[in-house]
């Protein structure tokens, strides 16, 4: 009896916890999980958008995307861009943190403004760089030109144009900044305070225990850095991509942005969702590597 | 409890591939053509409530078209989405089946929506309305939204451009109006070298900004090349295009290169009190008819004159495109759409606008450079009465230069891929321009990009 009353217990239980994560729920499933199956079924048809009407393609846009050679370019763009932005989002985010970490007076100050840029509208930050990057007036060749140095055309040259987007990137990793900033806190300060007493040198300490400390958020950052790399679209549309007349060479023409011209600027969505499901493959294999990999350095507190 | 953690997702991996393959198969064999617009009727007699997506930021002409056209629509309930045209939005709303009954885009668009069969052809439109397009409007404003024979849009405004001289930095150098000549490479290229300062190889003054990227179009058809064929397909592999991209490397060229150029250019407070006029940054400088609008209020700190942008022939000739107004396949009410559009491009609408424009310039004590409708009544009309001598000579004879070639207009031509086209043109300009290709591969780049585009939308 007692057994029975338990059960029906836990079972509305249960069922109040299913009701209170239902909208979270029902948004997954409408317009993640749906919308999800429905660009895979788009990627395996011809979508006209006049009638509504899909025709089954087959492995047609799959193909497609072997054959033309943008695609490989963009994926090629985005990649270059990925191994250069996250490393250096990571260093700066955590450079910054560890700075923000020893503030002892008006902290909360200085968290507000290095958060200020995550907060920044894309679309006025791109104006900004825009004249910050002018390889004639801008700020960063004027101050290059203080030191001596003459800088490069960073929106015009194409060997320069990713690194400038690289830089915009830079600008908002006050969110990184945050996650790396409660992770520093949560570090023992005993742990410190013994490796002093050893003689351990600064330089050391940040080695030896707050990295491995920190590995944890730095695993997570580097994983969500890596998507969103991938997925690079707003900087580079912002800076070369707005209208027609924009100076746009080819070295900036990321994976998202081709694919949002190719859904909506030719109509291709069967091809715009082929690359969509081939940027998730790519992803998960990343990922799974990345897991694989962080799993062996990555430090969990009371896991082992 | 593995296993059954295997089976449960065993089968929701089924479930859905069961609904891609379900969804992927439904509606299957259904017609890939366009949305059917020949068999839909107009009328000129209209009611019932009309959804309209346009005048982003309405301004005094734009206002006072609107209140006139309302007049002209009394019947109708008129509802407005009064921000500016996004492709993304539109194409959104379009696979929704939510349309408005009439959108507001620039011309450039609207082979592409014509090509897809997103938009009406408007004959029906004009003949109930008893409006004869070729009478209305300037055969280049037709020609732009004239897709397979069919006229696909209401166009409204052609600004055409011209060749703004700043009269200071060219007497200080001893250039003459005449040797800005865009037809006399050579001659153009002697003046813009005696104008051309530069410090440290990052130029101070340009002699000649031919705005290289933002007036693709004039330069490539004026000098004589051609960018749209036969049902809009591309043509940027034309041999007569490679000229027009060797003469602007050439302008370019002499005042720095393209790189450092763009970024001077780009430098530019185009609208604001330090613009390139006012602080004798450039000799001279293609700019469309508006620009001296934005210049007026400087009309006392600078010496203003202007010529024609001449053409390989050696005659003035003009390239640009406008806005216009097209009616979704879609559209709930396209009678009421189509009059809509007609009554804001019609002589009495101008007429409030003009009226509306010189109360705002009497208010302000500006210059009234005129209003360019892209329909040769309106703009003889609005001329005739509103513009006047200014008491500032340089300005009324750049006034003056405007009015006179707005009658040399040459449509760059209609293509579905249109905007691709014109991105790609941009493409080959700077890698031509930055010395990375030679202008004829840059050219055949940029048209097997484009081609694919088109192939894609006009579906041959």
């Amino acid at each position: 009896m007692e057994q029975l009353k338990a059960r029906k217990y836990n079972r509305r239980e249960a069922i109040a916890g299913y009701l209170f994560i239902s909208p979270w729920i029902l948004g997954f499933l409408i317009f993640t999980l749906g919308t999800m199956i429905y660009s895979l079924a788009i990627s395996f048809s011809h979508f006209n958008l006049a009638t509504n009407k899909m025709r089954p393609g087959g492995l047609d846009n799959y193909r497609a995307l072997l054959e033309d050679p943008r695609v490989a370019g963009s994926l090629k763009n985005t990649l270059f861009f990925a191994v250069l932005a996250v490393p250096l989002e990571v260093v700066f985010a955590l450079f910054l943190a560890l700075l923000l970490n020893r503030v002892r007076w008006g902290a909360g100050f200085f968290r507000t403004v290095y958060y200020l840029p995550k907060m920044t509208p894309a679309v006025a930050t791109a104006s900004i760089f825009l004249l910050l990057l002018n390889g004639n007036t801008g700020a960063i060749n004027t101050a290059l030109r203080a030191v001596g140095l003459e800088g490069p055309q960073w929106l015009v040259d194409p060997s320069w144009v990713r690194p400038s987007i690289v830089l915009m990137a830079l600008w908002g990793v006050s969110g990184t900044m945050v996650i790396f900033l409660a992770a520093l806190k949560n570090v023992p300060r005993d742990l410190y305070e013994v490796a002093s007493l050893d003689g351990a040198s600064p330089v050391r300490q940040f080695f030896t225990i707050t990295l491995p400390m920190i590995s944890g958020a730095v695993f997570f950052n580097v994983i969500i850095l890596t998507i969103a790399a991938f997925q690079v679209f707003d900087q580079a549309y912002l800076l070369f991509w707005r209208d027609q007349t924009n100076v746009a060479p080819e070295a900036s023409l990321f994976y998202a942005v081709y694919l949002f011209q190719q859904a909506f600027r030719q109509f291709n969505f069967g091809f715009a969702a082929a690359m969509a499901w081939l940027l998730f493959v790519i992803l998960l294999i990343l990922t799974t590597i990345q897991v694989k990999i962080g799993n062996r350095y990555v430090y969990y507190e009371g896991d082992r | 409890m593995e296993k059954r953690r295997t089976a449960v997702m065993a089968a929701w991996v089924a479930i859905a591939l069961g609904l891609v393959t379900a969804t992927a198969g439904c509606e299957s064999g259904g017609a890939d053509e366009g949305g059917g617009g020949d068999s839909v009727a107009f009328d000129s007699n209209v009611s019932g409530a009309l959804s309209a997506w346009a005048f982003d930021n309405a301004d005094d002409v734009g206002q006072a078209r609107i209140d006139y056209a309302a007049k002209q629509l009394s019947g109708v309930s008129i509802k407005m989405d009064q921000t500016g045209f996004d492709a993304q939005k539109f194409t959104t709303r379009l696979a929704s089946g939510d349309v408005p009954d009439i959108v507001q885009m620039d011309r450039e668009y609207v082979p592409t929506y014509a090509a897809q069969g997103l938009i009406l052809p408007l004959e029906k439109c004009f003949s109930a309305n008893n409006v004869d397009p070729e009478q209305r409007w300037y055969p280049n404003v037709v020609g732009d939204v004239t897709y397979k024979g069919q006229v696909w849009a209401v166009p409204q405004f052609y600004q055409p451009p011209a060749i703004l001289l700043n009269t200071t930095v060219m007497d200080a150098a001893g250039v003459k109006p005449e040797d800005i000549d865009t037809s006399q490479p050579d001659v153009l290229l002697g003046a813009v070298q005696k104008m051309y300062k530069a410090n440290g190889g990052v130029p101070t003054v340009l002699g000649f900004n031919p705005s290289a990227t933002g007036q693709t179009y004039l330069w490539f058809i004026s000098q004589g090349g051609k960018l749209v064929g036969d049902n809009g397909a591309p043509t940027l592999d034309d041999p007569s295009n490679v000229y027009p991209l060797e003469t602007l490397k050439k302008i370019v060229d002499a005042q720095g290169g393209f790189a450092k150029y763009k970024s001077f250019t780009d430098s530019f407070d185009t609208f604001g009190d330090n613009n390139q006029f006012v602080k004798n940054q450039v000799g001279a400088e293609v700019d469309a008819q508006w620009y001296p609008n934005v210049l007026s209020p400087y009309k006392d700190k600078i010496k203003l004159g202007a010529v024609p942008f001449k053409g390989k022939d050696g005659q003035p000739v003009t390239v640009a495109y406008g806005g216009s107004f097209v009616i979704p396949a879609k559209a709930k009410n396209p009678s009421a759409a189509c009059k809509w559009a007609l009554a804001l491009t019609e002589d009495g609408s101008w007429d409030a606008a003009a009226t509306a424009r010189a109360a705002t310039i009497e208010k302000d004590k500006a210059i009234n450079t005129g209003l360019f409708t892209g329909s040769p009544g309106p703009d003889k009309a609005i001329r005739d009465k509103y513009v006047k001598p200014s008491g500032n000579a340089g300005f009324d004879q750049v006034i003056s230069t405007y009015y006179d070639v707005v009658a040399t207009g040459k449509s760059a031509g209609a293509s579905p891929a249109g905007q691709q086209l014109k991105q790609e043109l941009t493409n080959a300009i700077t890698s031509a321009l930055l010395g990375q290709k030679t202008p004829q591969k840059a050219l055949e780049d940029a048209q097997t990009a484009t081609m694919s585009a088109y192939r894609s939308i006009a579906g041959s």
